[in-house]
């Protein structure tokens, strides 16, 4: 079967992205980017602003001193950065896409690797022009109609209803696919929304620490637990009680009770869950889910959740998975702190799941007469979530250090060799430190440091901290303009909270204490494109709910799964509520 | 009305089609007319597996594997019941098996046999269980180039 089909759907989108980087790049649309980029160009405003003024100066002392005029050149501002951003992905994007659309429209396409491959192109693009279209041009715009919208209405309702670039992008997938169908040429790109969700989650690895990883571990095992297989019983006895069928039961466990249409997916061959079973439980979650993708940020928001409490309520009564994702960037599309809480349930859930297939499995054999054993070894084979290892790789790789030297938090990390020259302490702030060093080194001084060890609990390694402590590090910062080690940056940070102290040391020391933390490129980079990835890959996702399947929502089943769907969101929500806090 | 020489009978299984084909036997005239079976398996198939991004390709090949070789064995169980009902009153018999939207494919088929007339059941009461794939009852009136005959609801 030949795959790649003929037609210059590529070739025309490499052209849109490479006409929108010129556009970009020669500044002919920066009345609309003014528009769209309000904050940005409000930056941009005042760097001009701040550069004219510079340059003036310049000019008027080259002017008196009878010199040329000076060669300045006015810094980037966060608006030119945007636009350039938006110039270099649609040249290297549409560089690409054009010349595959070529390869496409000149080459007889053969069955093959070749061919495979190239097939996959067109939707990839397809998608990614829809991405660019939603983050570039509609979330931005929306935002600001909301704004404009807020002194009439009162309210904002772009915000309220998180009209942002996550729900405006499922909602375009969604439509595309039913209103105007997926084109033929797109088709097989399209599927590939998969992977690039599954490698969003892998690179979202390199992001946690250990000490995330361990808290957000322990709390999702615990509600994921309680929650799966506190809904798979509510499922099992009220299937029991209203005459179900047992296949129907069990795929409906399955799918309300582990990660939604996965584990539907994974369950109905092992219980042989007949087709319209199938229908009837996927489209019920499939409701259930993008109604609650909508839903969860704004009662969120109206709660006033954090990033934790909200990842661990949508990762735990959220039924679909992918709407797990959705809700997160949904609820906060600028950050990514919500998402990595949320993927944690969601990689959690999907560990639950061969378990759950193997319980189920039991479980129908054991109740439906003749039905034929399950091979267990080979299902928990089966249903384990490769992708899982890749999350946990990346995640080993990052505390180990290959991205950027290991003990960062959130992409930050200690390193005094980095400091650069202009962030040393000046002499007015050495000459601070060391007046109040003299201080605190008189017996009330010294007091006061002790007692306030004391107090904050404050410690160096496994020992408590002594007024000798911070008399050391206080003169190696002055003798080097800079902290030099962890333990000494942990101290002095401390001491610099510490009532009393001169305001100039303080900020010296904060000032110190703030230098020797870097951010990681990587890590950086890893943050900016996972956005995207997701992004690509909840429009892809969304091109996969056609109304066909979500109209099979109906019956039993959906009575059944409207009830333990509502018994599992209010009662996570209150869970959370009550013992999940912000603890990161 | 003349006897039909094509009938083609749209039947896949449900309380409905089981009326219409109860209908198409007795318009239907031995030695003359030849009963086409037009079993269309809804394109809603297509989208069955959802946003499911979790389960490794294995377990997706597993399922499609499954679903299709279900939708497979009751079509085959369909046509085998519908051929044997056709055989017991000598009325010859043909078969089509299609994927896509009902009354598009029943449009198509109707005029790749030459149809002189289309036989259905009545849409599913409300509330009566049943995969939600209702024939576009005007798509189908409006393209349609011989009569159409609906079963009333049994």
């Amino acid at each position: 079967m030949v795959y790649t089909k003929k037609s210059p759907a590529l070739l025309i989108i490499g052209v849109v992205m490479l006409l929108w980087g010129w556009l970009n790049a020669s500044g002919n649309i920066d009345g609309m980017q003014q528009y769209f980029q309000k904050s940005a160009y409000s930056d941009h405003l005042k760097v001009k602003e701040k550069f004219d003024a510079e340059f003036r100066v310049a000019s008027e002392i080259a002017a008196a001193e009878n010199k040329p005029a000076p060669d300045m050149k006015m810094p980037k501002s966060k608006f030119d950065q945007a636009k350039a951003f938006q110039s270099n992905m649609s040249y290297i994007f549409g560089g690409v896409a054009t010349l595959l659309g070529l390869l496409i429209l000149a080459w007889k396409p053969k069955e093959g690797n070749l061919d495979y491959y190239l097939s996959i192109f067109p939707g990839m693009a397809y998608i990614l022009l829809i991405a660019f279209l939603v983050r570039w041009g509609l979330d931005p715009m929306f935002a600001n109609w909301g704004k404009a919208a807020q002194p009439t209405l009162g309210w904002n309702f772009a915000s309220i209803f998180n009209l942002n670039y996550v729900v405006l992008g499922i909602v375009i997938g969604i439509v595309i696919v039913n209103v105007f169908k997926i084109p033929d040429w797109a088709a097989n790109g399209v599927r590939t929304a998969r992977f690039f969700l599954k490698t969003g989650v892998i690179l979202l690895g390199a992001l946690y620490s250990a000490t995330e990883l361990a808290q957000l571990g322990a709390i999702s095992v615990l509600l994921i637990g309680f929650f799966v297989l506190g809904s798979i019983g509510v499922v099992l006895y009220m299937g029991r009680r209203m005459n179900t069928g047992n296949s129907m039961t069990a795929v409906l466990a399955s799918g309300v009770g582990v990660c939604g249409v996965s584990a539907a997916v994974a369950a109905s061959p092992v219980v042989n869950a007949k087709a319209g079973e199938i229908a009837y439980t996927i489209g019920t979650i499939l409701v259930w889910g993008v109604g609650c993708m909508f839903l969860f940020p704004t009662i969120g928001h109206l709660l006033g959740m954090g990033p934790v409490q909200f990842g661990a309520w949508a990762g735990t009564g959220i039924l679909n998975s992918a709407q797990v994702a959705g809700a997160a960037l949904a609820f906060d599309p600028h950050g990514i702190e919500t998402l990595k809480v949320a993927e944690i349930f969601n990689i959690t859930r999907v560990l639950f799941l061969p378990i759950v297939v193997l319980w189920l499995a039991t479980w129908y054999v054991k109740h439906e007469v003749g039905a034929e054993k399950v091979d267990l070894r080979k299902v928990l084979f089966a249903k384990f979530p490769l992708f899982v290892l890749g999350f946990i790789l990346m995640f080993l790789l990052s505390t180990l250090g290959a991205f950027t030297p290991s003990g960062h938090y959130q992409g930050k990390y200690f390193s005094s060799a980095q400091i650069k020259e202009d962030k040393l302490l000046k002499g007015k702030e050495t000459k601070a430190i060391e007046a109040e060093l003299a201080r605190l080194k008189e017996p009330a001084g010294a007091k006061q440091l002790q007692d306030f060890f004391t107090e904050k609990a404050i410690n160096i390694g496994q020992r408590h901290a002594t007024p000798e402590d911070a008399y050391k590090g206080l003169t190696e910062l002055v003798a080097n303009r800079k902290v030099s080690t962890r333990e000494q940056e942990t101290l002095l940070k401390a001491v610099g909270k510490m009532k009393g102290l001169d305001a100039v040391a303080a900020g010296a020391i904060d000032k110190a204490s703030k230098a020797a933390y870097h951010s990681s490129k990587t890590i950086g980079a890893f943050r900016d494109w996972l956005a995207w990835l997701f992004a690509f890959g909840l429009i892809g996702l969304g091109m996969q709910i056609t109304m066909a399947a979500l109209k099979q929502a109906g019956g039993t089943p959906l009575i059944i799964g409207g009830v333990v769907g509502t018994i599992k969101a209010v009662g996570s929500l209150i869970v959370v509520l009550l013992f999940v806090k912000e603890f990161i | 009305m003349k006897a039909p020489l094509k009938l083609l009978l749209c039947h896949h299984g449900s309380s409905g089609a089981r009326a219409a084909e109860t209908l198409a036997h007795e318009v239907a005239v031995p030695g003359t007319t030849t009963l086409v079976h037009c079993l269309v398996v809804p394109e809603l198939w297509a989208g069955m597996q959802g946003d499911d991004w979790l389960n490794n390709a294995s377990t997706r090949d597993a399922f499609g594997n499954y679903v299709e070789g279900m939708l497979e064995s009751d079509a085959r169980r369909e046509l085998a019941a519908v051929e044997s009902g056709c055989r017991e009153r000598g009325l010859a018999y043909e078969s089509v098996m299609r994927f896509g939207n009902p009354a598009e494919t029943v449009l198509a088929v109707a005029a790749e046999v030459g149809a002189d007339l289309v036989v259905i059941g009545a849409p599913r009461k409300k509330g009566e269980q049943g995969l939600n794939s209702r024939m576009e009852l005007e798509k189908l009136v409006r393209g349609l180039g011989c009569p159409l005959l609906i079963a009333a609801h049994p």
